[in-house]
């Protein structure tokens, strides 16, 4: 665990440099222990694939104390037993005008469409952040065969509940918004509401299945 | 009661910002010039997480429909009560059925309009303010348009009518000079590209683009150049307001108050003190950056922070 001061109310609290599941572990436990404590002059803690993010406000606390306080804590977070995860399912409409790169994304792969759903929708994926927007899953790994890269340029509006893959990784859009991942089909689940808690379908280190739909 | 008869470019319902939700993914979508809006509580004597109008644009008109007392700071403008010239940064009293009206702004990009009564808006996940791009907060989750009866609760009359010494209220005027730290992946830039990060004495001119809003404001300039062994792209990760990311294109965009996570390297966080004029800077104006140590931003912070709470308490 290393911890780095990120501009002046922000810490670093960095678990892994890359993306693999002993590092999200250290992360997920991190993130619940520190959650769970309500620290005064904790802003926020926002977890994503290899660290956490903690921002604090000056008037309550110091970088200096609370860097000593987490290092302090490392032993109790490392034991604690972790919850299980919430397991998840989400029905998809692949291909057509749900999904309007599936062809980009089969003639960059060469699969068939057939081939590109059975492969997205034959993975358990972990949610590794949320972001970009509320309730936005970023979900990995992706199967390296149907990798593709982002869109040079993010397609101005795609709609709420479009499901997209960009490198080694797949996400659902929650609301209409721009995009730059290859968007392969659509869902009708609603992944956030800002009326009614926890306002997110999805938490941190939760495993989401697709299904097609 | 106010009815809003024109609506300026944006205006939108704003507060210090929506806290705790980072890890699902909720920006704070605060109100992004503090200072501005703290003197603009104060004024009209509502509490510090009150909400208030955040407004771009010219030709924005309301009819105050109750006798209250307003302030406008913020962004300079030109703007009248029922036709009679207003002073900037001010406290004025509107009797019953008065127009107010901002005709023009002079310099600056945001002014804030905050009434002597709570803004009658409900709350969402513990803030008033707007998040516009998944419409929820504020008024009814989108920008304030012609007809709408925006209520006021509570209006108490402040003690007094205060004007804001002209020395008091902050220069808008392009070139920005932004102080800033050296971010988490300073280190991917090519030593020629980033010396202001270096050495203090150096500095980097850029323009701010069209491409400009509360997520984030797009800089064009020279190119920064990556080093040829890193990625150009990031594990995304969490995101300040004020961090500086570089996409692969090489033009920095300054992040504001819309995203909690990022994939693109962190160039540099903008010192909390210099935040606020980010606010107010306009496509095209010219924006300088020059780099400081963090225990000078954490004075300029706290300088900052003293000067608003002497004009408070000194009144």
């Amino acid at each position: 665990m290393d911890i780095e001061r990120f501009g002046e109310q922000g810490i670093r609290v960095i678990f892994g440099q890359a993306i693999d599941d002993a590092t999200h572990e250290s992360v997920r436990r991190f993130f619940l222990y520190t959650s769970s404590l309500n620290l005064p002059g904790i802003a926020e803690i926002i977890p994503s694939f290899r660290s956490c993010l903690i921002c604090f406000d000056r008037e309550r606390a110091r970088f200096e104390d609370l860097a000593e306080l987490l290092k302090g804590m490392e032993d109790d977070w490392r034991r604690m037993p972790l919850p299980d995860v919430q397991r998840i399912e989400i029905p998809v409409r692949y291909g057509g005008d749900y999904g309007p790169d599936m062809d980009f994304v089969c003639s960059y792969s060469g699969l068939s469409p057939e081939e590109v759903i059975e492969i997205h929708s034959g993975a358990a994926y972990r949610v590794y952040a949320l972001g970009f927007m509320p309730g936005f899953p970023y979900l990995g790994p992706l199967d390296r065969r149907i990798y593709v890269p982002r869109q040079d340029t993010p397609v101005l509006k795609v709609p709420q509940g479009s499901v997209g893959i960009a490198q080694l990784q797949t996400g659902i859009y929650p609301f209409e918004s721009p995009a730059g991942w290859r968007v392969i089909g659509r869902t009708m689940v609603r992944l956030f509401d800002h009326l009614n808690p926890p306002f997110s379908l999805l938490s941190f280190g939760d495993i989401v299945r697709f299904m097609r739909a | 009661m106010i009815e809003v008869l024109a609506p300026g470019f944006l205006s939108i319902v704003v507060d210090r910002g929506r806290q705790g939700y980072g890890r699902i993914g909720v920006p704070s979508s605060r109100e992004l010039d503090r200072f501005a809006t703290g003197i603009a509580r104060y004024l009209v004597g509502i509490p510090e997480d009150a909400p208030l109008i955040e407004a771009m644009g010219n030709d924005l008109r309301l009819r105050i429909l109750e006798e209250t007392t307003f302030a406008i700071t913020g962004a300079r403008v030109r703007a009248t009560l029922d036709d009679e010239p207003l002073l900037p940064w001010s406290a004025v009293r509107a009797k019953k059925d008065s127009v107010l009206r901002v005709a023009e702004v002079l310099e600056g990009l945001r002014y804030y309009i905050a009434f002597s009564g709570v803004i009658d808006v409900e709350p969402v996940m513990g803030s008033f303010t707007t998040n516009l791009e998944c419409t929820f907060g504020g008024y009814h989750g989108r920008p304030l348009m012609k007809g709408d009866r925006v209520a006021l609760r509570d209006i108490r009359e402040p003690a007094g009518l205060l004007t804001v010494p002209e020395t008091m209220i902050p220069s808008m005027c392009e070139p920005h000079l932004i102080r800033v730290i050296a971010g988490p992946e300073a280190d991917h830039f090519l030593l020629g590209s980033v010396r202001f990060l270096a050495n203090r004495k150096e500095t980097v001119l850029f323009r701010a683009t069209s491409r400009l809003n509360r997520t984030g404001i797009r800089l064009e300039g020279e190119p920064l150049g990556f080093r040829d062994e890193v990625e150009r792209s990031i594990i995304s990760e969490g995101l300040l307001p004020g961090t500086i990311q570089v996409p692969p294109d090489g033009h920095p965009i300054i992040t504001l108050a819309e995203r909690t996570i990022g994939g693109y390297a962190r160039l540099a966080t903008v010192a909390d003190a210099d935040m606020d004029m980010l606010a107010q800077v306009r496509p095209g104006d010219r924006v300088v950056l020059s780099s400081i140590e963090i225990t000078e931003a954490e004075r300029l912070w706290r300088a900052g922070r003293d000067a608003l709470s002497f004009y408070c308490k000194k009144q």
